[in-house]
């Protein structure tokens, strides 16, 4: 029955028939995504390429190699700039501290709100999430004004400590949303083996239900720490101080100083501070971003 | 109407060494009933996906007719086929699912509503026809599902395991179905699935896979009577046959100290000194002189007994029917002795029966 | 106000009522404490501002040193007639449907071929990378790419001169809306094209084989089977690109103006009349007139998301 004989498979497996049928309609997408990706992975490496470049260089050679800087030997003279003339490296460090303190603030706040609002079993909870969940929809200049005129009367304008009020509040209905999907994906038995078990409700929350939600508490974590790294309108508004501005309010103010004294390259340095950090987490955690992201909408 | 010809078909899939199908010849008659059965990965899905078009043919070739279909795209090989999960879409009607491959194919409205019409009719679903799918019973998806292969009045049906989403009841009553209304309508059709008892009762013929291929390609009663390997002996028929290991002797071969008689034929045929004899449980004779053999379990089904016993140096159980309601008891010794009509002879070596 | 703006959400499975048991009791209790921070925070953050906004938007208020005096419906009216207003609401509705229509088709589009693309996994994590970058730092970056200055040309000209064409002035006002629409869809495409990929990979492939056996053309595929099965999705898709099309300010704000003071008006959104009209503004602040707009941004949200929710109704489907 078997005969010993070199057989090799094919590398790769024939397609289906008529899989690879010309259609206009796959044709053009086809182009377009090729296209599309092409141009994003040419945008990323424009920015890391610029931002070694000198000005001339950026505009005159946009897409060839940084020479300029190299030759002097000073290859890294542009993130030098940026981080000690246009204070990003100071800006670094408080962004740092400031959203890791919110993203893990917003959690710890969001985390029980959505356990009670999913799991307890109270009436009128599903009326109550999705009130919150409203909040998601209201664009942040609606509340912007009477914020600033509240925060200056207790005087928290113009501090940090009043924008990471700020931000934990606004990012409330997110996080809630997102952490309502996941505690009601979670089984009932292990709860009430913790109830028969006789542990305690808030025991049952903190040792049984917080572990198993732990998936969504990092995306949690994750999503509202990239957002606020990135968020610029509120800072603009709460942080008029160069010393305590974040990377994304320093950068604002830079763009217009840089752009007087032609300094692009130490602008598109701190463009490259500001993406590069939230480039690698993205590089390492993709898969977590973005099903966190789209699990509120594709539920 | 058209035979379908599988010539060396083969089919590799990414990364796997070994083909998921061997070189798998098989000719199929116009209007067949063909079974294709085996345990889970030998294949057989894969073979009527190959021929459904969904896979494609790495090696040798595939004829529906006299049309060489091997490289042909499935909307031009005139098939249809009914998928395990049924594949009913979920925001469609039952009529506008049963009508989706005519309304593609551009089919006029009134025609289409006809032969929507006319297959919901054979199948008992006219009262259904404006439900979606999530509103109907298990029993009935699987009729939609037939329904849509139906209406194309194909050449060639594909079934790929139709009933196994059916409670054990249902799907006795619509195997029936199935077969008879494949009769009626004499469309060649190529079902797979991996229950014996489904190929045996429904299938003008019976191709039996493992590991991608074709092991015997025979009728129900072929099958049975002449497996052609132990594969095959031990995979159709419930229970399954004993299979019992042999030393051959002057006088035949010997197991469990007893002598039975093989032919001169068979004993020329076999490549070394040693053989599989096959007995299926109802081969067996209880007799005064035979092997001796414990009884270890009793199964009473009513109409028929099955005694389960051990028989010393031989690791399995040894299966025996006898007539139901006879009091026999665990513990009981009884002396066994395999008839000789029904004594299959395998070699030891290859797997492969002796013909007498 | 902004009334279903979510999706249905499915209902926690209902508990026997009756007599309930200890340990549910006791987890009831936990119910205010555990929610009680949470909703604070909203209320005070988030609906009390809202009021306020609302009652503010009848004032007339220069901000800080000057008291709000009640003026009825005149901020509106002059907001109304004000050519800013005009340009930002126009830009506004111009990026929420022209931008949704484009980034949408576009979306669509990519689900017809990345379904089944091989790598396909990688090319989507590469076109989502423009939704993790601030939008302030790809406000500057889009700067780079349209500038125009002879001799010292961004990207998109340097490779328009390239090919013997002529250099485009993308950022003069009467070309900036469409230069930022074409931004917002290229940054935001590929949120979308997740969300609905999400979609479509749930969909069970044996529907796609069997309108393969019926003969489907990819534009039947979608047309028959992907587009209905991923409805819902889209619908929801559709509300979270209008809540954040409205919104939009820092991308327009750097890439259309200077940067550090407000763009010319011809590239105005509403959250730029807003910011121009508090906290941006050379001249006295007319909180006011920022908070009507503000009012009318929240409607805009609200009204879009009611109608968008009202054209996309269907039967639920089950698969």
């Amino acid at each position: 029955m078997s005969t010993v004989e070199l057989r090799r498979p094919p590398r790769r497996p024939k397609p289906a028939p008529g899989s690879k049928r010309f259609s206009p309609l796959r044709a053009v997408g086809l182009t377009v995504v090729g296209l599309f990706t092409a141009f994003n992975l040419l945008v990323l490496y424009w920015l890391v390429a610029a931002s070694f470049k000198t000005p001339v260089e950026i505009f005159t050679d946009p897409f060839g190699l940084p020479k300029h800087w190299f030759a002097l030997g000073k290859p890294f003279r542009n993130f030098a700039y940026a981080w000690e003339q246009a204070g990003f490296g100071h800006a670094f460090l408080v962004t740092v501290l400031l959203v890791a303190a919110c993203a893990v603030a917003i959690v710890l706040i969001s985390a029980p709100a959505a356990y009670a609002l999913t799991r307890l079993g109270v009436r009128g909870a599903n009326g109550l999430t999705n009130v919150i969940a409203i909040g998601m929809g209201v664009p942040f200049q609606t509340v912007v004004i009477p914020l600033f005129v509240g925060l200056a009367k207790i005087h928290l304008t113009n501090s940090l400590f009043g924008l990471f009020l700020v931000y934990v509040a606004l990012s409330i209905p997110f996080t809630v949303f997102l952490l309502t999907g996941f505690f009601r994906s979670l089984p009932d038995e292990l709860e009430e083996a913790a109830a028969i078990d006789g542990a305690s409700p808030v025991r049952t929350f903190f040792s049984i239900m917080l572990p198993l939600a732990r998936g969504g508490l990092i995306t949690g974590l994750i999503l509202n720490a990239i957002g606020l790294w990135n968020e610029t309108l509120l800072s603009i508004v709460f942080l008029q101080d160069n010393a305590q501005f974040t990377l994304a309010r320093a950068l604002f103010t830079f763009y217009g100083a840089a752009s007087y004294q032609s300094e692009y390259g130490g602008l598109i340095a701190g463009v490259a501070i500001v993406v590069l950090p939230m480039l690698v987490l993205y590089i390492v955690l993709a898969r977590r971003i973005i099903t966190g992201l789209t699990l509120g909408a594709g539920k | 109407m058209a035979t379908v010809s599988f010539k060396g078909t083969t089919r590799y899939y990414a990364g796997v060494d070994r083909p998921a199908v061997d070189r798998l010849d098989l000719e199929v008659a116009d209007g067949e009933f063909l079974v294709l059965v085996g345990p889970s990965g030998c294949g057989k899905s894969t073979t009527l996906r190959m021929l459904a078009g969904l896979e494609g043919v790495d090696e040798g070739q595939l004829w529906i007719g006299d049309r060489d279909a091997t490289n042909l795209p499935p909307k031009d090989r005139d098939i249809a086929m009914v998928f395990q999960n049924y594949a009913l879409y979920p925001h469609m009607t039952v009529a506008e699912n049963i009508g989706f491959h005519l309304k593609i194919q551009k089919m006029p409205k009134a025609e289409r509503t006809e032969r929507v019409l006319a297959a919901a009719k054979l199948l008992d679903l006219e009262k259904y026809l404006d439900r979606k799918p999530a509103k109907l019973s298990g029993g009935q998806r699987q009729r939609v599902a037939m329904g849509r292969a139906i209406v194309r009045r194909p050449q060639v049906f594909c079934m790929d395991e139709p009933l196994s989403n059916l409670d054990a009841k249902l799907r006795v009553q619509t195997r029936t179905q199935i077969a008879s209304l494949q009769r009626e309508l004499g469309v060649t059709t190529i079902y797979v699935t991996h229950d014996q008892v489904e190929a045996m009762t429904m299938g003008d013929r019976v191709a039996v896979l493992k590991d991608g291929q074709l092991q015997q390609c025979d009728t129900p009663v072929g099958l049975f009577a002449r497996p052609a390997n132990v594969f095959v002996a031990g995979f159709i028929g419930s229970p399954a046959m004993n299979l019992l290991p042999a030393k051959m002797t002057a006088e035949g071969a010997s197991f469990g100290g007893i002598e039975v008689g093989i032919t001169p034929a068979q004993r020329r045929a076999l490549t070394t000194g040693e053989a599989v004899l096959g007995v299926r449980p109802e081969g067996w004779l209880i007799t005064d002189q035979g092997v001796p053999a414990t009884v270890d379990v009793v199964e009473e089904l009513g109409s028929d007994q099955y005694l389960y016993c051990t028989v010393e140096g031989h690791p399995e159980l040894i299966t025996v029917r006898t007539q139901g309601l006879s009091k026999r008891q665990r513990g009981d010794l009884i002396h066994l002795r395999p008839q000789q009509d029904a004594l299959h002879v395998f070699d030891a070596a290859t797997g492969v029966r002796v013909a007498e | 106000m902004v009334a279903q703006l979510t999706p249905p959400l499915t209902r926690a499975p209902a508990r026997v009522s009756g007599t309930t048991a200890e340990h549910l009791v006791g987890k009831k209790r936990l119910f205010w404490p555990f929610l009680l921070p949470a909703l604070a925070l909203y209320v005070a953050f988030l609906v009390l501002p809202t009021v306020a906004t609302a009652v503010l938007s009848f004032t007339h208020w220069a901000g800080a040193g000057d008291t709000p005096t009640f003026t009825g419906i005149d901020q509106y009216a002059q907001m109304f007639a004000s050519e800013s207003f005009q340009d930002s609401f126009v830009n506004t509705l111009v990026y929420v449907v022209i931008g949704g229509i484009g980034t949408f088709v576009l979306a669509f589009l990519f689900t017809t071929v990345l379904r089944d693309m091989r790598g396909g996994k990688l090319v989507r994590a590469i076109l989502f990378f423009p939704n993790i970058v601030a939008p302030v730092a790809l406000g500057m970056f889009l700067g780079f790419v349209f500038k125009f200055q002879p001799g010292k040309q961004g990207m998109a000209n340097f490779l328009l001169e390239h090919l013997g064409l002529g250099a485009v002035k993308f950022l003069q006002p009467e070309n900036v809306t469409w230069a930022v629409t074409g931004s917002i869809m290229w940054a935001s495409a590929g949120f979308y094209i997740t969300i609905l990929m999400a979609a479509v990979d749930r969909i069970p492939p044996y529907l796609y084989e069997d309108s393969d056996l019926a003969g489907a053309s990819p534009w039947q595929k979608f047309r028959h089977v992907t587009l209905p099965l991923t409805w819902d999705v889209v619908g929801v898709a559709g509300v979270l690109w209008t809540i954040n099309a409205i919104k939009i300010f820092e991308l327009v704000f750097v890439l259309a103006g200077p940067g550090t003071y407000s763009p010319p008006i011809r590239a105005w959104t509403l959250g730029i009349y807003v910011f121009d009209r508090s906290f941006g503004t050379q001249g006295t602040p007319e909180y006011g007139t920022a908070c009507a707009c503000a009012v009318v941004m929240i409607a805009l949200v609200s009204v879009l998301v009611v109608l968008l929710r009202r054209l996309m109704r269907r039967d639920a489907i089950q698969f």
